[in-house]
């Protein structure tokens, strides 16, 4: 599935996809070993906790279930024990499942009445699990807080609050710096009133592309079949498509999220500009919408100047790049009619099954609070939920100012002014069931739209009926 | 033969030789091309990440980064997870190999009621998918033996005949073996366990280390079920340690195909020891109707 | 089996006692044909008459899921084009190029043991890993292959992105894959009596001719065996497609086990995945029967049928 984006990281082909949060990112690799020194294992019994005393009264046992490796699994572990430790009714144990299988897992789980009281959830499947009743409505879960998740951070179902995202992510334009200088082209603005229009972005492009002997798209003697250096990689997943659709002022759906609205001009239309960029425009790379490693086949690899996609490559891989030498900056994205960026995150879901609901909600409140996820924030994987980190600047200070960022006030003005301003909307999977369907439909359905072999209106037109069914959870 | 002139023995040999010069030549010929994809494997584990996306790619790594394997050695727990690998293995090839002979044995050679509904139930079953039954008999192993976190139902269906593709496969060789051999062993008085124990599994040896192999390389790459049914990371498998080392490092691709390498280590190692018995041994036997 | 009337009466008893070794024998597959296939497969049925989500209360449906499949499903119809399209593809090919291999490693060549181990090596490799392996061969972009092809002037296929080729592409891993084939072949190769091939070559065959009048005839038991698991491995393909492709370009390698996983294990529509469960095994069972049905026509027993 191609929304196989996790708060933090989906790469690949999905079977390869890989994620998990927390790795990648050797800080908290290296602090692990020595900080907990948990057993990996997530068999609670032998109960890990280096608790002061047995506590008198019988803790109630909660498991949380998360993405991730054994030893993601066991730095969340550690953070739970003091969790645990902090008071003496909740036991919290810590589960942790490839990212490849989880949901798999999970299905497999449900179906045999197995599930954990609480744990994360991709997040396309958060309102569809919500619609079976598999869900528990979290409302509650941040009532008399002086701090809350941003607005767009909550998945609705019928008007109920039913998870928070674990984890804030947007949409961004990245760029490799030395390329712009090279060819003397001004850097993308990463102030979003100065954003590029789609045009602007396309001739900046332009001017990045180069071929075998040195021409750019447009000029005589061009060969699009040799071209050394790419301008531009739009990131054509089919969720991430949704950004330029309501850019262009289409949309997947109505606002509610009941109306179809793919087969729409404008809609059909943003998608054929994104195809044009490698089809008309020779300045990017064929992408097929079907693997998700696209910074690293883009920015990191060397061979395209501007790549669009989601916050968390910052921590999963750029700043690695970084230490490595390379030298890239943040846009927010060029814009059709209108200025978008998607809003995302997995969610962090209380399941239905669980006999100790409070307890769960108590945990998660607990361990979605920043401190507790500093690793991932801190090297850029995550985006904190809670409001005051983008409102309050001695608190994005602490957040930014570090290595593995790109300089405070562009990774302020592109990432946390952009995710906090109008342009930021929820992914529709926040609000609309049965995403993951019609995601899938509509990558198969563009498949050779990519390629050029069809136009997105044919091919769309073709398979309207089919998407709208597939929205009503009919195929 | 004895009317068969010098010359053309010897003209024989001769032909005989070109033929064999152009038969090494084409087998290295496609042995360059089937190993070229394990070569791109093993360069990849080889190279820094971003050498793996450059244009034009290198056939050769540009430094040989041994120290890779070093760094996935320490994240990536190859004894560890072998050690859980050959836990459900061991006794999953023994049991299947065993349970396959009986089977074979008895749709080869015996005689009983209900022969052929049963031997048409096995091959049906052939035809069904692993994935199909995955739920429920998940269902069953969770909720109704509450074996969590367990080996066991990756375990015990290797008790139970091996699967069919190995019934059939041992009851093929069987029936080439001459009947002319177990008959004169009845007439010795012999029972049909002695039979099979003291002829038949002598002879299809080979065939049974073929069927171990089967089972092996099944189990080796049964990445969904091991997912399902495992739980802690303790209990991890390769082939689950390998999915979670790739989950870790996310597109560090280098260290991926290095842990990858390692793991291919076992299978060949396996392969090499068993190929001499069911290659040069195989010659006695064979696959009949 | 005709035999047994013809036996002796005082045969009788040990008759029996060895039908009492045979259901001895029989116990393990009996479990496992009863608790590992033939009740979880009535399950299976069960559940595909009810519209079941693995979440809520399963619901009886009778057999809506089966028409909605056939009339409404945006992707069964190239599903089981793809499949059939990839089996027939790589079962051909992985037959034509075992045997090759097979009878080249018949031959006495120097560094025999060797050689096996390479072609029969791709078969103990972890399979997700090969894919992604060939994937980087096959890239657009970047890939060895089309630099090769931009090398001596030609354009760029795009192996894996375009749905024309795609199916030959993951042919060609399947093929390369098939070292197991190899194996069983070679086992064959050296069963064929020797004798005949130097009667022939006495009376003048060249190498095609007995290739086409000894080998082949003498094979047909191993080739049946091996046609027949390699078209219920390839009709049951589902790795690349999880591994590379999501089924796609479009829906050109969305193969009918992919198709079923997706419902089931993404879309939690068991009740649905198990109804195209069914289909599979429906297209399953008919290629094995056609195969079964013609096989009598060209195998070619030694020594007549023992069974």
């Amino acid at each position: 599935m191609k929304v196989g984006k996790k708060l933090g990281a989906g790469f690949l082909t999905a079977a390869l996809a890989i994620g998990v949060i927390g790795c990648g990112n050797n800080e908290t690799n290296t602090a692990s070993p020595a900080s907990t020194k948990t057993p990996a294992s997530s068999e609670g019994e032998a109960s890990t906790a280096p608790e002061k005393t047995p506590a008198k009264t019988e803790k109630v046992k909660i498991t949380y279930s998360m993405w991730g490796s054994a030893e993601e699994g066991s730095v969340t572990q550690a953070v739970a024990d003091k969790f645990n430790a902090s008071q003496d009714r909740i036991e919290v144990k810590v589960v942790s499942i490839p990212w490849e299988n989880y949901m798999t897992k999970l299905n497999t789980e449900a179906t045999a009445g197995q599930l954990p009281d609480t744990g994360m959830m991709k997040e396309d499947g958060v309102i569809q699990w919500s619609s079976e009743g598999m869900l528990n409505d979290v409302s509650a879960m941040y009532e008399g807080s002086d701090s809350k998740p941003l607005d767009s951070l909550a998945y609705k179902y019928q008007g109920k609050t039913v998870a928070y995202a674990a984890a804030n992510e947007v949409l961004l334009l990245y760029y490799n710096k030395d390329m712009f200088d090279k060819a003397k082209v001004a850097y993308p603005p990463s102030a979003l009133d100065k954003a590029w229009t789609w045009d602007e972005f396309v001739d900046a492009a332009k001017k990045l592309t180069i071929d075998k002997n040195g021409k750019h798209p447009g000029e005589d003697g061009f060969n699009s079949k040799s071209i050394v250096q790419y301008g531009a990689s739009v990131e054509n997943l089919a969720w991430q498509l949704e950004a330029w659709v309501l850019s262009n002022g289409g949309g997947f759906y109505s606002e509610d999220g009941t109306e179809v609205r793919i087969g729409e001009d404008a809609s059909v239309e943003a998608i054929q500009k994104v195809a044009d960029l490698y089809l008309k425009d020779h300045v990017a790379p064929l992408s097929v919408g079907q693997t998700d490693d696209g910074i690293q086949r883009t920015i990191i690899a060397g061979t395209v100047a501007m790549a669009t996609n989601g916050a968390w490559n910052v921590g999963t891989s750029l700043n690695t790049a970084k230490e490595k030498g390379l030298n890239y900056g943040v846009a927010v994205l060029p814009y059709m009619k209108d200025k978008v960026t998607l809003n995302t995150g997995g969610a962090n879901v209380v399941f239905s099954q669980t006999k100790h609901p409070q307890e769960a909600m108590e945990w998660l409140k607990w361990y979605n609070s920043e401190e507790n996820n500093w690793g991932l924030i801190s090297s850029g994987i995550w985006m904190p939920t809670l409001e005051k980190w983008y409102k309050d600047e001695t608190l994005t200070h602490k957040w930014v100012d570090n290595p593995n960022f790109p300089t405070y006030d562009e990774y302020k003005s592109a990432v946390v002014d952009y995710a906090q301003s109008s342009a930021a909307r929820p992914a529709s999977w926040f609000f609309t069931n049965h995403t993951t369907e019609f995601n899938t439909l509509l990558s198969s359905v563009l498949g050779d739209v990519w390629t050029g072999k069809t136009t997105a209106k044919d091919a769309i037109a073709k398979n309207l009926d089919a998407l709208k069914a597939a929205h009503n959870g009919q195929n | 033969m004895s009317e068969a002139p010098y010359v053309r023995l010897k003209s024989k040999k001769r032909s005989q030789r070109t033929m064999n010069g152009i038969t090494l030549i084409l087998i290295v010929f496609f042995a360059l091309l089937v190993l070229f994809p394990i070569w791109w494997i093993f360069r990849t584990s080889l190279m820094t990440n971003s050498e793996i996306y450059k244009f034009p790619p290198s056939i050769v790594p540009k430094d040989w980064l041994f120290s890779n394997y070093e760094k996935t050695l320490e994240v990536f727990k190859f004894w560890k997870y072998l050690l859980n690998t050959m836990i459900i293995i061991v006794p999953s090839c023994l049991a299947g190999t065993f349970t396959a002979t009986l089977c074979g044995y008895a749709f080869a050679r015996l005689r009983f009621r209900g022969k052929q509904l049963i031997w048409a139930l096995c091959i049906g079953s052939m035809l069904l998918p692993a994935m199909v039954t995955l739920i429920p008999l998940y269902i069953a192993w969770t909720r109704g033996l509450g074996l969590h976190d367990s080996y066991l139902p990756l375990i015990l269906p290797y008790f139970c005949g091996g699967g069919a593709f190995n019934i059939f496969l041992i009851r093929q060789f069987i029936s080439s073996i001459p009947r002319e051999l177990d008959q004169a062993a009845t007439i010795d008085g012999a029972g049909s366990f002695r039979i099979l124990f003291s002829i038949i599994i002598p002879a299809i040896k080979p065939a049974m280390i073929v069927v171990a192999l089967f089972i092996f390389i099944g189990l080796w790459n049964d990445l969904l079920q091991q997912m399902i049914y495992i739980n802690s990371s303790d209990k991890y498998t390769i082939a689950l340690g390998l999915t979670n080392f790739r989950g870790q490092l996310k597109s560090d691709w280098s260290l991926t195909m290095a842990a990858t390498c390692l793991s291919f280590a076992p299978g060949v190692i396996f392969y090499l020891i068993g190929q001499k018995y069911f290659v040069e041994g195989i010659t006695l036997t064979g696959l009949k109707n | 089996m005709e035999t047994i009337n013809k036996l002796p009466k005082r045969r009788s008893r040990l008759h029996k006692s060895e039908e009492r070794v045979a259901y001895l024998c029989l116990i393990p597959a009996f479990l496992g044909l009863i608790f590992l296939t033939y009740l979880p497969l009535a399950g299976v049925l069960g559940i595909s008459l009810t519209n079941w989500t693995g979440l809520k209360r399963p619901e009886w449906i009778g057999f809506d899921n089966y028409v909605k499949l056939f009339t409404a499903d945006p992707y069964l119809k190239d599903s089981i084009i793809a499949t059939i399209y990839f089996a027939v593809l790589s079962v051909a090919g992985s037959m034509i190029y075992s045997l090759f291999i097979a009878m080249l490693l018949n031959r006495k060549i120097p560094g025999r043991g060797f050689f096996r181990a390479v072609f029969y090596v791709p078969y103990v490799l972890p399979a997700v890993a090969i894919y992604v392996g060939w994937s980087w061969l096959y890239e657009a972009n970047f890939g060895f292959f089309n630099f090769l092809l931009s090398e001596i002037g030609l354009n760029k296929i795009l192996f894996i992105a375009d749905s024309r080729y795609v199916i030959p592409s993951l042919s060609l891993i399947a093929v390369w894959l098939a070292g197991n084939l190899i194996v069983i072949f070679l086992a064959g190769l050296q069963n064929v009596p020797g004798v005949y091939h130097e009667a022939a070559e006495m009376d003048g065959a060249n190498g095609w001719q007995r290739f086409l009048h000894i080998t082949l005839p003498c094979m047909s038991p191993i080739i049946f065996y091996n046609l027949l698991m390699s078209l219920i491995a390839n009709l049951q393909v589902i790795t690349p497609a999880l591994a590379l492709t999501n089924g796609g370009p479009g829906n050109s390698s969305r193969f009918m086990t992919y198709l079923m996983y997706d419902q089931a294990f993404v879309n939690y529509k068991l009740g649905y995945a198990c109804a195209t469960t069914f289909i599979i095994f429906a297209i399953l069972a008919a290629f094995t029967a056609v195969l079964f049905k013609t096989s009598n026509r060209w195998i070619f027993y030694e020594g007549g049928d023992d069974r």
